[in-house]
């Protein structure tokens, strides 16, 4: 509906974000934002004082719309006006209409609000100004507005009538306001269209308010309208086909006229992807028993129980993706209600839905006609090309919409998410951007209780649904890797091999089989659902989208800790009043995840040293040197014996009380004098990684293609000493300290519990994931002829010589063709990257495991997140360094050596600047969260000397002589960094 | 001696087969994964001599390319003085493991009758390629009597 000409428009409200209700927090203490939608807000008043006026009909404001003063003018007039207005701080009108939260309610003309007919015959004038859109009838409308006021102080007459199927006489439970009309018991798309039309052409729009507000605040009446319809709707279309221009007839339209109803969810996906959406949608239950048998949680069950479970999969309603909200015709409504801008609908529209919304929240009633309702709510905040979004709508209406779907029971909101993956998938980044939006105002207005603000706390949670919603929609890599292989193939006509063997077990420790995940946070709707971020590598929406910066800035990562804690202590009985972000991961940075591990590793660290201090009156615990348990971890090791003391000291650890793992690492090089506050476990860990790592030691190899680190399938070491580099691994991010490895991603995937897949070889080998690719995507029969290739594959081992390996029983037998192809990769894959290296991997992964099995690790991060942790980002910013650096003893920003020092490090070649780092801080890769969460600090050592700059690695501090003069600096500067390693006075 | 079974067949298939630039194709003993073979080129200035190279499978093929070395010096653009040769057929960019080693071969044959001076290997041979042709001939011909092996009789 909406032209050309009626785009510009659109955009002006738009600037009405942060509406009215920022202007009243907006005085005292005002972050620019808040300025900002103040000034906003402010000039909005202008515009709809201008525009509409205040209800007044003896206003006497030169400036107001009620007073008649105002000479007609287009929207952009408007506009320009307002801001001259704003600017001259000109008289603004008291809003005289009830309920006037927001100064745009002036013009309201819903039926529910009988005291604004008075101003209709101003809002009639304006609205139909505004509405310069295409259509002729409504220009035609323009200047009749006096004959609309007259009209509208008698409705009944006004309205023609017409013989409407959906506007049905009612037995009597009418609106109170407008007891003339009969209650409309539900409407759908064409219906409500014409009636707009009517409405535009008996320039009134009293009749299709009323309309709107009887369907739209009924959860009974609004569930039984917008309903899909098999038949009719290809005639009605047509209808519209003939009577829109070509350009705004969209896809879905199209795929209405051809009667294909269930393939209009997505207009802009590719076809193929659409196909995988559909088969995954469609066939939910089919997929639901590949993944039933796959859910970790259900192993655990007896065999028999999978059957009724399934049985009862199909039947269960949540499962289903399928909804009857007429999704095409709903958003041609959507166009018309926002394009026209017609205020008295919207305004009746917004009422209608918050009444409703409210009344969903307190009565809960049937869920089913509920989630109804809000597809069609939640799709009207939406919509494809952003350019016809009602802020009103979505300031006033989702905050609402939020807390009624967050109240829902889980299944119906799984319900939700499937309906949204299956039909909704092109609105998911428009609902993403809405609640981010949404949450991020209501942050800045409330950063000190935003931890309690029921309004973040449930767009957080819609933003939940929308998160899984975008997982479904997206397309889900199968066989999940979340799955052991044998259960992946066993559909399959060939059996793999079984692989798993017992391995003798050194340490006293039970692996668990899903680390990391405390039973009470697991996610309700995530295991309703059966699909996890894991299970998507490349998702509709990016998921660093999901992440609210504004958020995880003023969250206060202690304080939500403590929450998490609680609701540990409470191990999810039932309601809670407390609520996590951290149960949310998705919404915080990668920054404020750090936080909240490291308020976990410390808490463990506190509570270990307290439980060792009991432990010297029992007599148990790690006994010390001197024959006293010791409250910390203490290593004590050689620089030359690096790796024998460090990984002997670990083992006995490991072997007598794994506990100890959790107390705070303590390293002493023998013959040095640091104390280690820090520092020196950074520098013990960035050496003993060089070693480790080290191809000469034999227990990784480093992968040519791709540089990457991977386990040696043939080490000359036992897997005891894989545990151990696992416990390396895991007191490094239980200590929070960056390391310089260079696993492909599949290790941290593994690491979290999950299997590698073909995917993943994307990463590990490149060129075999393309040969193995092309050779999936090869479609001609005579596979076993071009390929001859079987079941028996070869490789290199470290020693250069070639090891052949049957993916399946007498492989060399079998050959791979059409129907096999796939599970050939797979089981290639399979081998690869799990059964080969299995030993050495579980031995690494149980020594992780036995560091960080109780922290929040798999909670919070994806293992593209860990691999951050890890390693850190990868890039030097000195700039964003420079302008977070802090200044003490005397030297500021501006102080001549300062300034030099500067000039120096931006002309380092990077190689020196890794080195700088690396004597400051002690390890060469940057943070997560970029260089300016280093907080380095530089102070003036004493005044010229000959004194090498030092540094407090653990605190980040460059301890720096003022120099007499830049040569100097730079001298002695480059002399320190590239002499660094080791503790001592320099 | 083991090796993948499409190599062995495509081995033999070759040894049967035999084609008229690419003659006496041997796999070492002690290794299939490592061929050699002689080029015998048709176009002057290498229609007079013969050039052997040394074919190396990855134990993964046919899912990771071979790679080409030249055993014989050659006077050639796009073969430098180690015998290393860029053929965009075994790149790993372009390799499909569907890809034969006889393919691979007469991409190798033809890249050697008619030189592609621009992707060179040898900047100062491909400059002589273009702008002296008559030079470049002359001293590729000399090269080849020099340096090459003799062309099997047939």
């Amino acid at each position: 509906m909406s032209g050309g000409g009626g785009q510009e428009e659109q955009h002006l409200p738009s600037v009405s974000s942060a509406s009215g209700s920022a202007a009243g927090t907006a005085g005292g203490r005002a972050t620019p934002e808040m300025k900002r939608s103040a000034v906003r807000s402010l000039i909005q008043r202008y515009f709809y004082q201008l525009q509409s006026g205040c209800g007044n009909a003896h206003c006497t404001n030169a400036n107001c719309a009620s007073s008649g003063k105002v000479a007609p003018m287009t929207p952009n007039e408007v506009a320009a006006r307002a801001l001259q207005l704003f600017s001259q701080d000109a008289q603004l009108c008291e809003v005289s209409t009830s309920a006037a939260s927001s100064p745009q309610d002036v013009d309201m003309l819903s039926p529910n609000d009988s005291s604004s007919s008075s101003s209709g015959s101003s809002t009639s004038t304006i609205t139909s100004a505004s509405t310069t859109t295409t259509t002729s009838r409504q220009s035609q409308s323009t200047p009749a507005a006096v004959v609309v006021a007259v009209s509208s102080l008698d409705p009944v007459q006004s309205v023609p009538h017409l013989d409407l199927g959906a506007v049905e006489p009612s037995s009597g439970d009418s609106e109170p306001c407008t007891p003339t009309l009969p209650t409309v018991q539900s409407l759908d798309a064409n219906s409500l269209m014409a009636l707009y039309e009517q409405c535009v052409t008996a320039r009134c729009y009293d009749r299709i308010c009323h309309a709107i507000g009887d369907v739209f605040s009924s959860v009974d009446r609004l569930s039984k309208s917008f309903i899909r319809s098999a038949e009719p709707a290809a005639s009605s279309s047509l209808q519209e086909l003939l009577a829109n221009p070509p350009e705004a007839l969209n896809k879905e339209q199209l795929r209405t006229l051809e009667g294909e109803h269930d393939k209009d969810e997505d207009s802009t996906q590719q076809v193929e992807e659409q196909a995988e959406t559909e088969e995954v949608a469609a066939s939910a239950s089919a997929g639901a028993e590949v993944e039933t048998e796959a859910e970790p949680e259900e192993e655990d069950e007896d065999v028999p129980m999978a059957q009724p479970t399934e049985a009862k999969a199909e039947e269960d309603p949540s499962e289903s993706s399928d909804t009857q909200v007429d999704l095409p015709g709903l958003r041609r409504v959507q166009r018309l209600f926002f394009g026209s801008r017609t205020r008295a609908i919207n305004d009746s529209l917004i009422s209608s839905v918050i009444q409703l919304a409210e009344w969903v929240q307190y009565m809960r009633p049937d869920w089913e006609k509920v989630i109804h309702c809000l597809v069609i709510c939640f799709d009207l905040a939406t919509n494809t090309d952003n350019t016809v979004v009602d802020m009103d709508y979505l300031d006033r209406v989702l905050p609402k919409l939020c807390q009624a779907a967050a109240a829902m029971p889980v299944q119906a909101q799984a319900r939700l998410t499937r309906i949204w993956a299956a039909h909704c998938s092109d609105q998911l980044q428009a609902l993403v951007a809405a609640f981010q939006q949404q949450i991020t105002v209501q942050v800045l207005q409330d950063e000190e209780s935003m931890r309690e603000n029921g309004s973040i706390i449930s767009a957080t949670k819609v933003l939940k649904i929308v998160f899984y919603a975008n997982i479904l929609a997206s397309e889900l890599e199968r066989p999940s890797c979340r799955v052991p292989l044998e259960d992946r193939t066993e559909a399959a006509a060939t059996s793999a091999s079984g692989s798993a063997t017992v391995e003798d077990d050194l340490f006293d420790y039970s692996s668990v089989l899903h680390p990391h995940m405390p039973k009470f946070a697991e996610d309700q709707l995530e295991k309703a659902l059966k699909v996890s971020a894991i299970d998507c590598r490349k998702p509709l929406v990016p998921l660093e989208e999901f992440y609210n910066e504004a958020l995880s800035e003023n969250i206060q990562m202690h304080h939500d800790y403590l929450s998490y804690k609680a609701l540990e202590s409470e191990k999810g009985s039932g309601h809670t009043n407390y609520f996590s972000f951290m149960l949310y991961g998705f919404i915080l940075t990668p920054a404020t995840k750090v936080d909240a591990l490291y308020y976990d590793s410390r808490m463990r660290m506190y509570s270990e040293r307290y439980t060792s201090l009991y432990s010297i009156l029992n007599n148990f615990g790690q006994e010390g040197p001197d024959g006293t348990p010791r409250p910390d971890l203490k290593l004590t090791v050689r620089r030359d014996q690096l790796i024998n003391d460090a990984l002997i000291g670990l083992e006995m650890v490991a072997i007598s009380n794994p506990k100890d793992l959790k107390k705070q690492l303590v390293v002493e090089f023998v013959g040095e004098q640091g104390i280690d506050e820090g520092g020196v476990s950074k520098e013990f860990f960035q050496l003993i990684v060089e070693e480790i790592f080290n191809p000469a030691f034999g227990m990784f190899i480093q992968q040519e293609e791709t540089n990457n680190m991977w386990f040696n399938a043939t080490p000359f070491e036992n897997g005891a000493q894989f545990t151990l580099i696992g416990i390396i691994i895991g007191l490094a991010i239980y200590n929070n300290v960056i390391l310089a490895v260079n696993f492909p991603m599949v290790v941290y995937r593994k690491l979290m519990g999950y299997c590698g897949t073909f995917a993943d070889l994307n990463d590990w080998s490149p060129t075999l994931y393309k040969s193995l690719k092309s050779m999936l995507d090869y479609q001609g029969q005579d596979m076993e002829e071009v390929f001859d290739q079987t079941f028996k594959i070869s490789y290199s081992n470290v020693f250069g010589e070639m090891v052949e390996h049957e993916l399946v029983p007498n492989g060399k037998e079998v050959l791979v063709g059409q129907h096999n192809k796939l599970l050939f990769v797979n089981l290639y894959s399979d081998f690869l990257l799990n059964t080969n290296i299995q030993q050495q991997f579980n031995a690494f992964r149980k020594g992780f495991e036995m560091v960080t099995d109780e922290s929040p690790l798999k909670l919070l991060f994806r293992p593209e997140e860990i691999e951050m942790l890890v390693c850190g980002s990868r890039e030097f910013d000195f700039v964003e360094l420079e302008l977070s650096t802090e200044y003490e003893g005397g030297y500021t920003d501006e102080t001549q050596i300062i300034q030099d020092f500067w000039s120096i490090v931006h002309a380092m070649p990077n190689e020196s600047k890794r080195k700088l780092l690396e004597f400051t801080t002690g390890s060469a890769r940057v943070p997560v969260g970029g260089l300016k969460c280093l907080r380095l600090l530089i102070t003036r050592h004493g005044p010229d000397s000959d004194r090498l700059p030092t540094s407090h690695t653990c605190f980040n501090v460059l301890l720096l002589p003022e120099y007499s003069n830049r040569e100097k600096l730079e001298e002695r500067l480059m002399k320190a960094i590239n002499y660094s390693k080791g503790f001592g006075m320099l | 001696m083991t090796a993948p079974r499409r190599l062995r067949k495509e081995l033999s298939d070759l040894q049967e087969n035999t084609l008229k630039a690419f003659r006496d194709i041997k796999a070492d003993d002690d290794n299939l994964l490592r061929w050699t073979g002689l080029i015998v080129p048709d176009n002057p200035p290498y229609n007079k001599g013969a050039f052997r190279i040394e074919i190396n499978f990855p134990a993964e093929y046919p899912f990771k390319p071979p790679k080409i070395n030249f055993k014989t010096r050659i006077y050639h653009p796009n073969i430098d003085e180690k015998g290393q040769v860029c053929l965009p057929i075994i790149s790993t960019e372009n390799w499909k493991p569907a890809t034969r080693t006889d393919q691979v071969v007469q991409a190798l044959v033809d890249l050697i009758n008619d030189p592609e001076p621009e992707h060179p290997l040898r900047a100062e041979l491909a400059e002589e390629f273009l702008k002296d042709r008559k030079k470049f001939v002359k001293n590729a011909e000399d090269y080849t009597k020099k340096h090459s092996e003799k062309r099997p009789a047939d």
